[in-house]
Formats: C-alpha cells, structure tokens, sequence
C-alpha cells in the first residue's frame, strides 16, 4: 500500500515570492483551475518527497485573513475547511513586519505551520540580521531560511514540512493578548459559542475574535447556527 | 443560548467598546496584532537605522532606550504621585472639614455611647478612609492615563531586560504593573503567563507592589511626618515594592522553582491619545471596588474595633501583639492593633487610627497625634509605611492566590514571607536610621 499523499497549502503575501516557492516544490508537474464556483486562479501542483506523494495548493496571494475579498475567503476556507496536513506560509524577509500580520492570523487559526523565510538575499544585502532561532520560539513555528529565486532552501523547506505532519515538530503558536477590554468581551463571547456545534470546528475563542472583527462569514456561520 | 442571542450581545460589546475607546473592535484587534508584531520585531530584527522613522519610532528611541528607559519610567512614577498629591490637597481638606463639621454636630447626640459610635466609629473610622478617595482616584486616572497611551506597555517593555535577567519575562511586569491599581486582578492578569513556573512566581511577589489600598496610609503619615517631602517618601515606597518584588522574583525563580523560563512577545500597542470616556470608564472600574469596599469590609472592621474598644478589650489584645514589634519601632498597642485589621484591607489602618484617635485634630490630621501620643519619629513612621507596604497582602489577595495557583501550600507561603520581609525591613529600618539619626 502506497502512503497517505500530503497536502501542503502554500500561503503568503502577493510578492513574497510564493509562487517561485510553488514552481520549486513542484517543477513542471502542475496544473492550473479555478476555485469551485469562482474565476479565481487555482494552481495545484505534485512532488515526491522521502518516497511520498505531495500535493501542494497554491492559495491566492494575501495580506490578511478577513472575509473582505474573494482572495481572502478562499485562502481561509482552504486553510479550515480544505484539511491541509501543513500550511507553509512564505514570508519576504526585506519585509518581516507587514508579512508577519498574515502570519500570526494563520497561528492563531492554529494552522500546522511552516514559515518559509523567503529573500533571505535581499534582506542580507539591506544588513538586516534577523533572529531565525529567537523568532521560531516566539512564532512557536520552525522557520526555514530560502532564497527561492535561486532556489536554495527547498530540500530544508520539504524536510521540515515533512517534520511538522510526522509530529517531529510540534506547532504551538501564538498567544495574542487583545488587552483587558477586548478580551473581557472575548471571555463573554466564547462562554455563549463554547456550546455550540460551530465550536467543535473552531476555536471559541478565535470564532469570538471574529464575531468582534465583524467577519462577514463568520457572523453568518454563526447566525445559521 | 440562541444565535439571535449571541449576535446581539457581540453588538453590545461592540458598542461598548467604539465607547471606551472610540475605536471599533476591529480596529482594536488588528492594533494588538500589530503591537504584537512591533514587540516581535524589535527582537528579532536588527537593521540599520533610516531616513523615515515614524514619530512612534521617534518617541520609541527615547522611551525604549537602553539607558534612558528605566530613568524615564521612575520620572513618570514619580510624576504621577506629584500630581496626585497636588491636584487632591484641596479635595482632600473640603472632605476633611465635612467630616468635622459633621462630628461636631454628633458630639451632643445622646446617649453617649451612640454619639461615640458615631463620631469615632462612623465618621472617625470610615469617614477617615473615604476622605482620601480623591487621591486615589487621581492616582486611577493617572494610572489609567498611562495605560490608554500606550506607555505602560512600553514600561514592561523596558523591563523586560532587567526581567529577564531575574530569570522571569517582562510579561511578568504587565501584571506587577497592574498590582499598583489592586493586587486582585493584577494575580488575575498571571493567566496570560503561560510558563507555570513564571506564573507562579509572578503571583506571589505581586502583592509586594504597592496597591491604591495602601496609599491612604502613605497620604496619612506622610503628610504628618514628611509635609516636605511627600511625593519623594510616597514614591519610595513604590520604589522599595519593585525593587524586593524584582529581588524576590529572582531568589524564588532560582531556589524554589526552578525550570526554563517561557518566551513571550512583548507587545508594543501604537502610541493613542487617551479618550475621556475610556479613562472614565478605568478609573471607576477600578474606583468602584474602593469605595465598595470602604462600605462593607472598612464599615464592619471599624464597628469591631470601636466596640472592642468601647469595651475595653482592645488594648489588651493589642498589648498582647505590640512586643513583638517592639525592634521596628512602633512596638505600642494601637499599631499592632491597626496591623491585624489591616490584613482584612489594608485602608483599615487609617480607620483604625482614625477610630483609635478620633476626635484629635480633625478626621484627617490625627496623623500628628502618632507623634505626640506615641512618639513617633519620621524614621518610625517610615519603617511603619514599608510594613504597611510589605506584610501579609490583603484577605481578598490571599483568597485570589489560592484561587489562581490552586494551592494552600504557596498561599500560605505568600503570607508568612510577606509578613517576615515587613519585619525584617522595617527592623533594618529603624534599627539602622537610629545610629545615624
């Protein structure tokens, strides 16, 4: 019998080189769709790694995770409804700070996380030194180094993911504290949802967040329910 | 509870908080996201110095300097007991003539032990307590000021490095920091801690930073025996809770519970001018609970100690006590007797004094009749506040300590190294300042 395949979602702001990434991971064996009932590009793509079949999904290219555009909701829905095994999110490191945003947004949907630190080139020859070490612990997500234009780092990458869904490394996340007034009405709102069956494929707490962020989607789940 | 249910009280905690901040929920959420990030970056990342820094990058070069940092929060601190002080003198005075006025008309009331009651117990006791709520709600505001700005972020910030050196995090700090408003919800604030070790600790030096229940007895002795120098002795006091609380923090973090120390981002919020109703609505979150409290736990107090008196059982039990204290200083029955109900909260003691001395120079100004009845020195009154300020926490503190770390053994723990770290300061204190003074 032939092992389970692997589903990667690739995720990643628009020019943080994601789609670089996508070509290394997958080379020639890829094909191009749209997303069911939407003419959003969908690019899917193959490799093989330690013997097994891998199945990468290129998610459109986002800032944010809010249901405000079409781009955004499909990225979502994939990342939570899709059941990807491990969601690599490529990161431009000449541009940590606006990256990260889309970043702690996939921590906190407690995505299995794999940040791909990409441009790693561009930000050396700026003299930024980032702290790789320091930043995975306070991710609580491993970090892999690449400079996807000249595809170095892309055996690490698929190394790590391949830790990452055999449980070798344990994704933890981010605890983000909203300060006091926030997360009073948080703490209410998660008591309301916690029975719900919505809470069973979501965090209360994270369905909280979102009902105050005022998510289209979610206020509709939620209203439904 | 009903979906319907749910989406209207998510749109009362919306309008709640467009109130209090007058920023929408969302708009708050992304900004903890970003602050989050801003901390996360200034760990990690280390890149040259531009051209366009922001004037949040500016006032943060400053603020967050590694030099300057500490000295400007001690500045800050020390500002905001100057306008504390100065801005309530006058409240402070009306209240206290009130409360004058107020017992003169109870001293003909018959019978006599009624009329006692009333001027020495009610107005003398309680009346007492609540003629210092304008300097603590002054010291709310300020506080709550510093908070919706932004800055007490940047103060855990700066912290952080002396933190974690001590072996904690500088999210330890957040929660000492809000151990100056009330030690309850400060101990509360340790759930964010997610490393038990670090939490643990946090929980137990907490207490040694100075609450608002504590500044009545500050605002009270200083004003008697330092008139001069009030704002600089009530500041050493908060000086003197950082410093053992940090000390403390380290010994216990190395000789009782040992294990690596977790990791937390330090947020750094975007800098805010602070909104009226936000700063209102702080100030009487935290006010409410005083003035609830001199209400019932200082009202009852005061009716047990004025009986007691007016039975003539006090002075016993306080002689009993007072031996005890006898290397501090203030080794009379009245403070002893003062220190045992200030466990219940520690405002009690200005009631107690208030009880005890009622009638002599006005409601608020007995702190003179520790001078001229007990001979207390300004170095005795010193060592007094630092007791005040380090021994057993309050009863409401203790029963959240054992609600947060789920152990009587660490309670416990809290409440005997507290009471024998007050002993022992205020011995050295007073033992020390005599061969010089």
């Amino acid at each position: 019998m032939t092992p389970r395949e692997i589903t990667i979602a690739l995720t990643g702001n628009p020019n943080s080189g994601k789609s670089t990434v996508f070509n290394n991971l997958t080379g020639v064996r890829q094909h191009v769709g749209n997303w069911p009932g939407v003419t959003v590009e969908k690019k899917e793509g193959f490799c093989t790694f330690q013997g097994r079949r891998i199945r990468v999904v290129d998610l459109p290219g986002v800032y944010s995770l809010t249901a405000y555009s079409l781009d955004e909701v499909i990225a979502r829905d994939f990342v939570i409804n899709g059941n990807p095994d491990v969601v690599v999110d490529v990161v431009d490191a000449s541009n940590l700070e606006r990256n990260l945003y889309l970043t702690i947004q996939l921590l906190e949907m407690k995505a299995k996380l794999v940040v791909a630190l990409n441009m790693m080139d561009i930000a050396d020859s700026r003299d930024y030194h980032i702290d790789i070490p320091a930043l995975s612990v306070l991710l609580g997500a491993p970090i892999v180094p690449l400079v996807a234009a000249r595809n170095q780092g892309t055996q690490q990458l698929l190394e790590v993911v391949m830790k990452v869904y055999n449980g070798d490394i344990q994704v933890g996340g981010v605890n983000i504290q909203y300060g006091h007034d926030v997360e009073v009405e948080i703490e209410k709102l998660e008591k309301m949802i916690s029975d719900k069956a919505l809470a069973e494929a979501y965090s209360p707490r994270w369905l909280a967040v979102k009902l105050l962020e005022d998510d289209r989607e979610i206020v509709e789940k939620v209203k439904q329910a | 509870m009903d979906s319907a249910g749910i989406i209207r009280s998510r749109d009362e905690s919306q309008e709640h908080l467009k109130r209090v901040h007058g920023d929408d929920a969302e708009t708050l959420i992304a900004d903890a996201r970003y602050a989050f990030i801003s901390g996360l970056i200034k760990e990690v990342l280390d890149k040259p110095a531009i051209a366009k820094a922001t004037a949040s990058d500016k006032i943060d070069n400053i603020i967050l300097n590694r030099w300057l940092g500490i000295p400007i929060f001690l500045a800050i601190l020390f500002g905001v007991f100057q306008f504390t002080f100065t801005v309530s003198e006058p409240l402070v005075d009306l209240i206290d003539r009130g409360l004058s006025w107020l017992s003169a008309q109870t001293a003909g009331v018959s019978p006599a032990w009624l009329s006692s009651l009333l001027s020495d117990g009610i107005i003398g006791g309680v009346g007492a307590v609540l003629s210092f709520i304008p300097i603590i709600f002054l010291l709310y505001v300020a506080l709550s000021i510093l908070e919706d700005t932004g800055y007490l972020a940047r103060a855990a910030f700066v912290m952080d490095r002396v933190m974690h050196k001590i072996g904690l995090h500088g999210r330890s700090f957040v929660s000492m920091i809000l151990g100056f408003g009330c030690t309850v919800p400060a101990v509360m604030s340790c759930r964010t801690i997610e490393n038990p070790q670090d939490r643990l600790v946090t929980i137990m030096v907490t207490p040694l930073m100075s609450c608002g229940a504590r500044l009545p007895v500050y605002a009270l002795l200083s004003a008697a025996f330092f008139p001069v120098f009030q704002g600089v002795v009530v500041f050493s006091m908060y000086g003197i809770g950082i410093i053992l609380a940090v000390l403390l923090a380290w010994f216990f973090r190395k000789r009782l519970v040992a294990g690596e120390s977790g990791h937390f981002v330090m947020e750094l919020p975007p800098y805010r001018v602070p909104t009226i109703p936000g700063v209102a609505e702080h100030v009487w979150e935290r006010g409410w609970s005083f003035i609830s409290r001199a209400g019932v736990i200082i009202f009852c107090a005061v009716m047990i100690i004025w009986s007691l008196d007016y039975f003539n059982v006090l002075e016993p039990i306080g002689r009993a006590i007072a031996p005890v204290f006898a290397p501090t200083g203030f080794g009379q029955w009245q403070p002893a007797v003062a220190l045992v109900f200030g466990v219940l909260a520690k405002e009690t003691v200005v009631g107690a004094f208030g009880t005890l001395f009622a009638g002599a120079e006005g409601v608020g100004g007995f702190g003179n009749v520790l001078g001229s009845q007990l001979g207390w020195t300004p170095l005795i009154a010193f060592a007094f506040m630092v007791m005040i300020l380090l021994y057993i926490p309050c009863v409401a503190s203790l029963g959240i300590i054992k609600k947060e770390t789920g152990s009587w053994k660490w309670t416990l723990f809290t409440l005997g190294y507290t009471l024998v770290l007050g002993w022992i300061v205020a011995t050295l204190i007073y033992q020390v300042g005599s061969l010089f003074l």
